[in-house]
This record gives C-alpha cells, structure tokens and sequence, in this order.
C-alpha cells in the first residue's frame, strides 16, 4: 500500500493482534447469541451503541498520545468541565451551537495545557495529567458548585438520540471521525512522526522531526475530543454535572492497551483501539443485559487487561 | 512511556532535599496564615483532628514512596482500601462472619499483602507494567468489594473492631500513632538499610542495578507487598472510624497519595527523593480542605479543594523544572 508507513505496525492490512480481538469480539457475540438472542438483535445493537460513544471518541486520540509516549489521564475531567461550561453558557441564554463550540474550544485549550507541560517544561504525562485530573475537575465542580444543569433544548437533545441512515446520530459522528483518523494516521507524514517519536524520541528529533509541536497538537486534539464528548454526554442524557466522565480515563487506557497499543509507546492502531472498545462495550453490556451485575463486569475487563499483556509476553513477540 | 528509566543528573538519595524544605515552609505558612484570619484553627483539637484525617495518606504514600523509588507506581491502592474495608466489615460483623478481632486485623493484614505481592509479581515475572497491572487490579478489586458487600452496607462492626478506629491511648488515636510509627520505620528502612539502598539503586539505573547484582525482581516484589501490608493498616484504624461500611471507600485515594509522593519531592522515574517529603506533603494536600472550612469562605469554597490539590502538583513540578535548571546551568532534556 501506498504512503508512509508507521514504524511498529506492518504493512499487512490487519496485524495478528486486531485479529485475535476480532475474533474475541465474535466469540463474545456468538456466545451473547447463544445466551440471551434478543441481545445481538440489529435494533438492540443499534440503541447500545450510543453508550460507547464516549469511550470511542476519547479512546482515538489518547490511543495516539500513548504511541507517542505519553498518556492522558485528564480526558475524563476535560469532559466534565465542557460539560458544565456547555451547561452554563446555555444557563445565561447562549445559543446552543456556540455553547457546543465553547465547550470544544475550552477541550482543546485544557488540552493544550497538558501539552504545554508535557513539551514545554518536559514533566511527566503522568504527573501533568494525574494534576490536572484533579484540576479541571476541581474547577468544573468549583464553577458549577456540584449542582447539575439540564433542561436543554429538544433539538439539541435530538443529536443525542436522533437517528441517520438507520443509526443512531452520534454514532455516526464518531465512525467518521474513527474513519478519519484512520485515514489520516496512515497516510500521513504526521502519523508517522507520532509512530517515530514513541518509538525513539531522541532520534526523532535528531531526523528533524517537531517534536514539541507534534506532542502539544496531540494533546490539544485530544482535549477538543474530550470536550466534544461532554457535549455528545449532555446531549444524550439531558444534564450536565461536575461528575461526568467520573472514571472514563480508566476504561479509555484499558480500551487502548487492549487494543494492542504498547503503553511505551512506538506501537499501535486505532483499529485495534476501535475493536478493544467494542469489547469492552459488548462484555459490559452483555452482562448488564443477562445478569444485571455490574461487579462482574469490572472484574471481566480488569481480567482481560492484565491477561491480554501477559499473553504478549508469554508469547513473546513483544518487548516487555 | 517508561517510568524507571535511568536519567542523568546527581543521584544524591536527597536529590530533591530543597523540596521537602519548600513544603515545610509552605505547610507552616498556611497554617499560620489561616490560624491568623480564623484563631479557632489553631487549636490542639483541630490539629489532631487534621493530623488524623491524614493518617491513611501518610501510612499508604510511605509504602507508595518506596514503589514510586523503584521507578514503579500502584494506583489500585484506593480499591485495596476499599477491598480491605469491606473485608473488615464483613469478617467481623455479627450479621456475616462475625470472626473475633485479633483475627479480622490478621487476616486483613494478609490479605493486603497478598494483594501487594500479586502486584509485584505481575509486574516482576509477569513482566506487565506497573500503570497497567494496578489498572487492572485497581477494576478487578472494586469489582470484588462490590461482589462481597452484596449491595448493601455493613453497619454493625463490633466494639473489638470500632475502638480501632476511635480509641486513643494517651490522647492520641491509634491512627495518629500508626501514622507516625510507619512514617518513622519507613525513613529508617529508606535510609539506613540496604534494602533502602537497593531500592534507590534500582531506580537510579536498574540496568547497573541488575549488573551490580541486586536482585530487582525481589526488591521489587517486598516493595509492592509492603505497600499492600501499609494498605491494610491504614484500613484497619481509619475504616472503623465511621459505624458503617459503605461500597465506595478508597475511590481516589490513590490520586492523593500518589500526589503527596510527587509534590513530596520523588521523582516519578525513580531513584531520588524520600519518605519525610511526602508524610509533609500528605499533610499540606489533606489540609486543603479543613483550611478551606476554617477560611469561612462559605459552602462553596470546599468545592475548590480538588483544583487547588492540582494547583500544587503543577507548582511542584514547576519548582522542579526551573531548580534542574539552575542546577545544571541549562534546561534539562535538551539535547546537548
């Protein structure tokens, strides 16, 4: 195939990896057949998947910051602090459209933050991210004063549930945006420097790649996701609170590294971030669907996340 | 993104010594600041009110400091308080196990270790890395805690059990003792032994560890199940502090320890900093919200007590940045 290739992934279409999660993913489905028929129903598929739209939309880009190195444990925050600025914007009478683009906008800016200090003072993503964890979310519940807002407006609510095509709006929305990135990732210079710079940043710089600029558009996009995403959470569920995305940077990681991104870095695709997500989507909503246990659920994904890294060592094509 | 790589610069085991200086001062500038606007702060009382409040972060972030040396880190922590809190509340109330005391506080203890050396294997012989074994654990604990509570609350420890939580000896609470008998152990174990010393070694540069012949599987593993025992002692004094037991104890908890390691003073890669920066930092992130209380700055202000526990980790990695590089003469990670 044509374009550049990103060093860590092959050249084949699909690597053994995704393959084996594909083929989990139908294990899942045809043993959720077999249990409980009405589940892999095209129409109760087609009402889940808006609740993983969320995950979906914050696991694409943080499945780039961690090939490049880093990692992101603010997404979750910066979606609740969109949300509370969605919500009090619309509170003071300002047209939805534009809260929805504030709300964005104040995503990426919190993103940029990170970025900032992650190329500019050169600390740790872990301690930037674990301090502004605790520092937008601080500030969305500070701003808010921990008290929800809802009462948006119908035709803003519709693109939470609204239907195109035959699925739900915002799925759609984020299968382009999946799509995109894809694309986008492959094909172009930029997705390459990301690949190069998790694999040997030091090297990467020394080809001349701009490795600040490239980590703080990561991050900045990153956050512009996570806003987006408090916009799509307040649009489906009619409220927004300090306390969205309460945990969400938890199962974005796991999602990624399931999916087979190497949380050092260097490797990755966002195919096998898409596939992890919709294993984590259909174990949950399997086992909330059969036997309505939540607990169960945490201990299934827990168990995979560590079993699926330790499978890769013991099988050992990858380094630890 | 690799925690325990080795990096260049000084590798005094007081690496960062100025640091714990830095949050000395600032603990006693706002005590004194906000004993100055509200004189009912500084009483012996709300001192030792304050202190106890931060008991669990103090014995769990000594544990934490020793992980975090080694270069690794454990965020499932908060779960394991939780896990361990539960498992109190179900083996000695009378409505489930109801086990006498001496043997709750045994087998807790256990079991936290246990927890702690599962981590250290997985991360050890499992070759997982840290970040995600304790993501791992941290779900898969909470899920075990929501499975043994059964949906409901427990709400009838035991006196036995109880007077762990709110009995004194000599005006102190037994969490207020615990803390200071772990914090004053763990500075001894960290500085004084070859263990400690190992434990620096490895963060420093675990290649030259491994080939000065420090077993680092090992050092690793006794840090990890270390931090499990701490994990369970902190439980047993603090969870039966309050009558009932409830499903959501711990859950961020192990931000705030692992922020007292870092504004302490410990690098996150490993190798430098110590025990006394983080018990002073645990007090200065604890305080926030008992200052904000006494500011009398009205319901709300509490509601900023998050932002500004993320306003000091940023401060302290902006000390860092800018004390590396008076030190070396030039910023630190350019290539040079």
């Amino acid at each position: 195939m044509s374009g550049p290739i990103p060093a860590g992934s092959t050249s084949r279409l699909i690597t053994l990896h995704e393959a084996i999660l594909a083929a989990l993913l139908v294990a899942v489905l045809a043993f959720a057949a077999w249990l409980e028929p009405s589940f892999i129903g095209l129409n109760t598929q087609r009402e889940l998947s808006t609740h993983a739209i969320e995950l979906a939309l914050l696991s694409i880009p943080t499945c780039l910051v961690i090939v490049s190195g880093g990692i992101d444990l603010s997404v979750g925050s910066i979606m609740a602090l969109a949300a509370v600025v969605l919500g009090m914007l619309h509170e003071s009478g300002i047209n939805m459209g534009v809260g929805a683009l504030a709300a964005v906008a104040v995503g990426a800016a919190a993103g940029s933050l990170n970025g900032a200090f992650v190329a500019a003072v050169r600390v740790h993503p872990l301690i930037v991210t674990l301090a502004t964890f605790a520092a937008f979310r601080g500030l969305a519940e500070g701003v808010s004063l921990g008290r929800p807002i809802s009462g948006f407006p119908d035709f803003f609510l519709r693109i939470g549930s609204g239907m195109a095509l035959g699925v739900p709006l915002s799925v759609l929305m984020v299968l382009l945006i999946a799509a995109a990135g894809l694309v986008a990732v492959r094909r172009s210079v930029a997705g390459a420097w990301v690949y190069a710079i998790g694999d040997n940043e030091r090297a990467a710089r020394y080809c001349g790649i701009p490795v600040d600029k490239v980590k703080i558009a990561l991050y900045t996009l990153n956050g512009a996701a996570a806003g987006l995403a408090g916009v799509l959470y307040v649009a489906r569920r009619n409220t927004a609170k300090a306390d969205v995305g309460s945990g969400m940077e938890l199962e974005v990681i796991t999602a990624v590294v399931l999916g087979g991104t190497s949380i050092f870095g260097g490797r990755g695709t966002i195919l096998g971030t898409l596939l992890g997500v919709a294993l984590i989507h259909e174990l949950r909503e399997l086992v909330s669907w059969h036997w309505q246990h939540d607990e169960l659920v945490r201990i299934v994904i827990g168990t995979i996340l560590i079993a699926s890294i330790l499978l890769n060592n013991v099988v050992g094509w990858r380094r630890p | 993104m690799s925690l325990a790589s080795s990096h260049p610069g000084p590798g005094s085991k007081r690496g960062s010594g100025a640091r714990y200086l830095v949050v000395l001062s600032l603990l006693v500038a706002t005590i004194v600041a906000v004993s100055l606007i509200n004189p009912a702060f500084a009483t012996v009382q709300n001192f030792r009110d304050l202190l106890g409040q931060c008991a669990p972060v103090v014995i769990v972030g000594c544990g934490m400091t020793l992980v975090v040396l080694t270069g690794e880190i454990d965020i499932s922590v908060g779960s394991l308080l939780g896990l361990l809190g539960a498992l109190i509340g179900v083996l000695s109330s009378p409505q489930r196990l109801g086990l006498p005391p001496p043997v709750v506080v045994g087998l807790v203890l256990m079991a936290g270790a246990a927890v702690g050396l599962l981590n250290g294997v997985l991360v050890t012989a499992g070759r997982v890395p840290s970040i995600i074994a304790t993501l791992g654990m941290l779900t898969v604990l909470r899920g075990v805690t929501e499975l043994i509570m059964g949906g409901e609350w427990i709400t009838d420890l035991p006196p036995g059990i109880r007077v762990l939580g709110i009995g004194s000896a000599a005006g102190m609470p037994w969490c207020l003792w615990c803390a200071a008998a772990v914090s004053l152990m763990f500075v001894v174990v960290a500085h004084r032994t070859r263990y400690g010393l190992r434990l620096y070694a490895i963060g420093g540069n675990p290649a030259a560890a491994a080939m000065a012949g420090i077993h680092t599987s090992g050092v690793k593993t006794a840090a990890f199940a270390l931090l499990g025992l701490m994990t369970g002692v902190a439980a047993l004094v603090t969870v039966p502090q309050q009558s009932v037991v409830e499903s959501g104890i711990g859950v961020g908890f192990e931000l705030v320890v692992v922020s007292a390691v870092v504004v302490g003073g410990t690098s996150i890669r490993g190798g430098h900093g110590g025990i006394t920066g983080t018990v002073l930092a645990a007090l200065l992130l604890c305080g926030v919200r008992p200052m904000l209380v006494f500011l009398k700055l009205g319901e709300t202000a509490t509601y900023w007590e998050r932002a500004i526990q993320g306003g000091f980790i940023l401060a302290a990695v902006l000390l860092d940045h800018w004390a590396r590089r008076d030190a070396r003469g030039r910023a630190v990670g350019v290539i040079a």
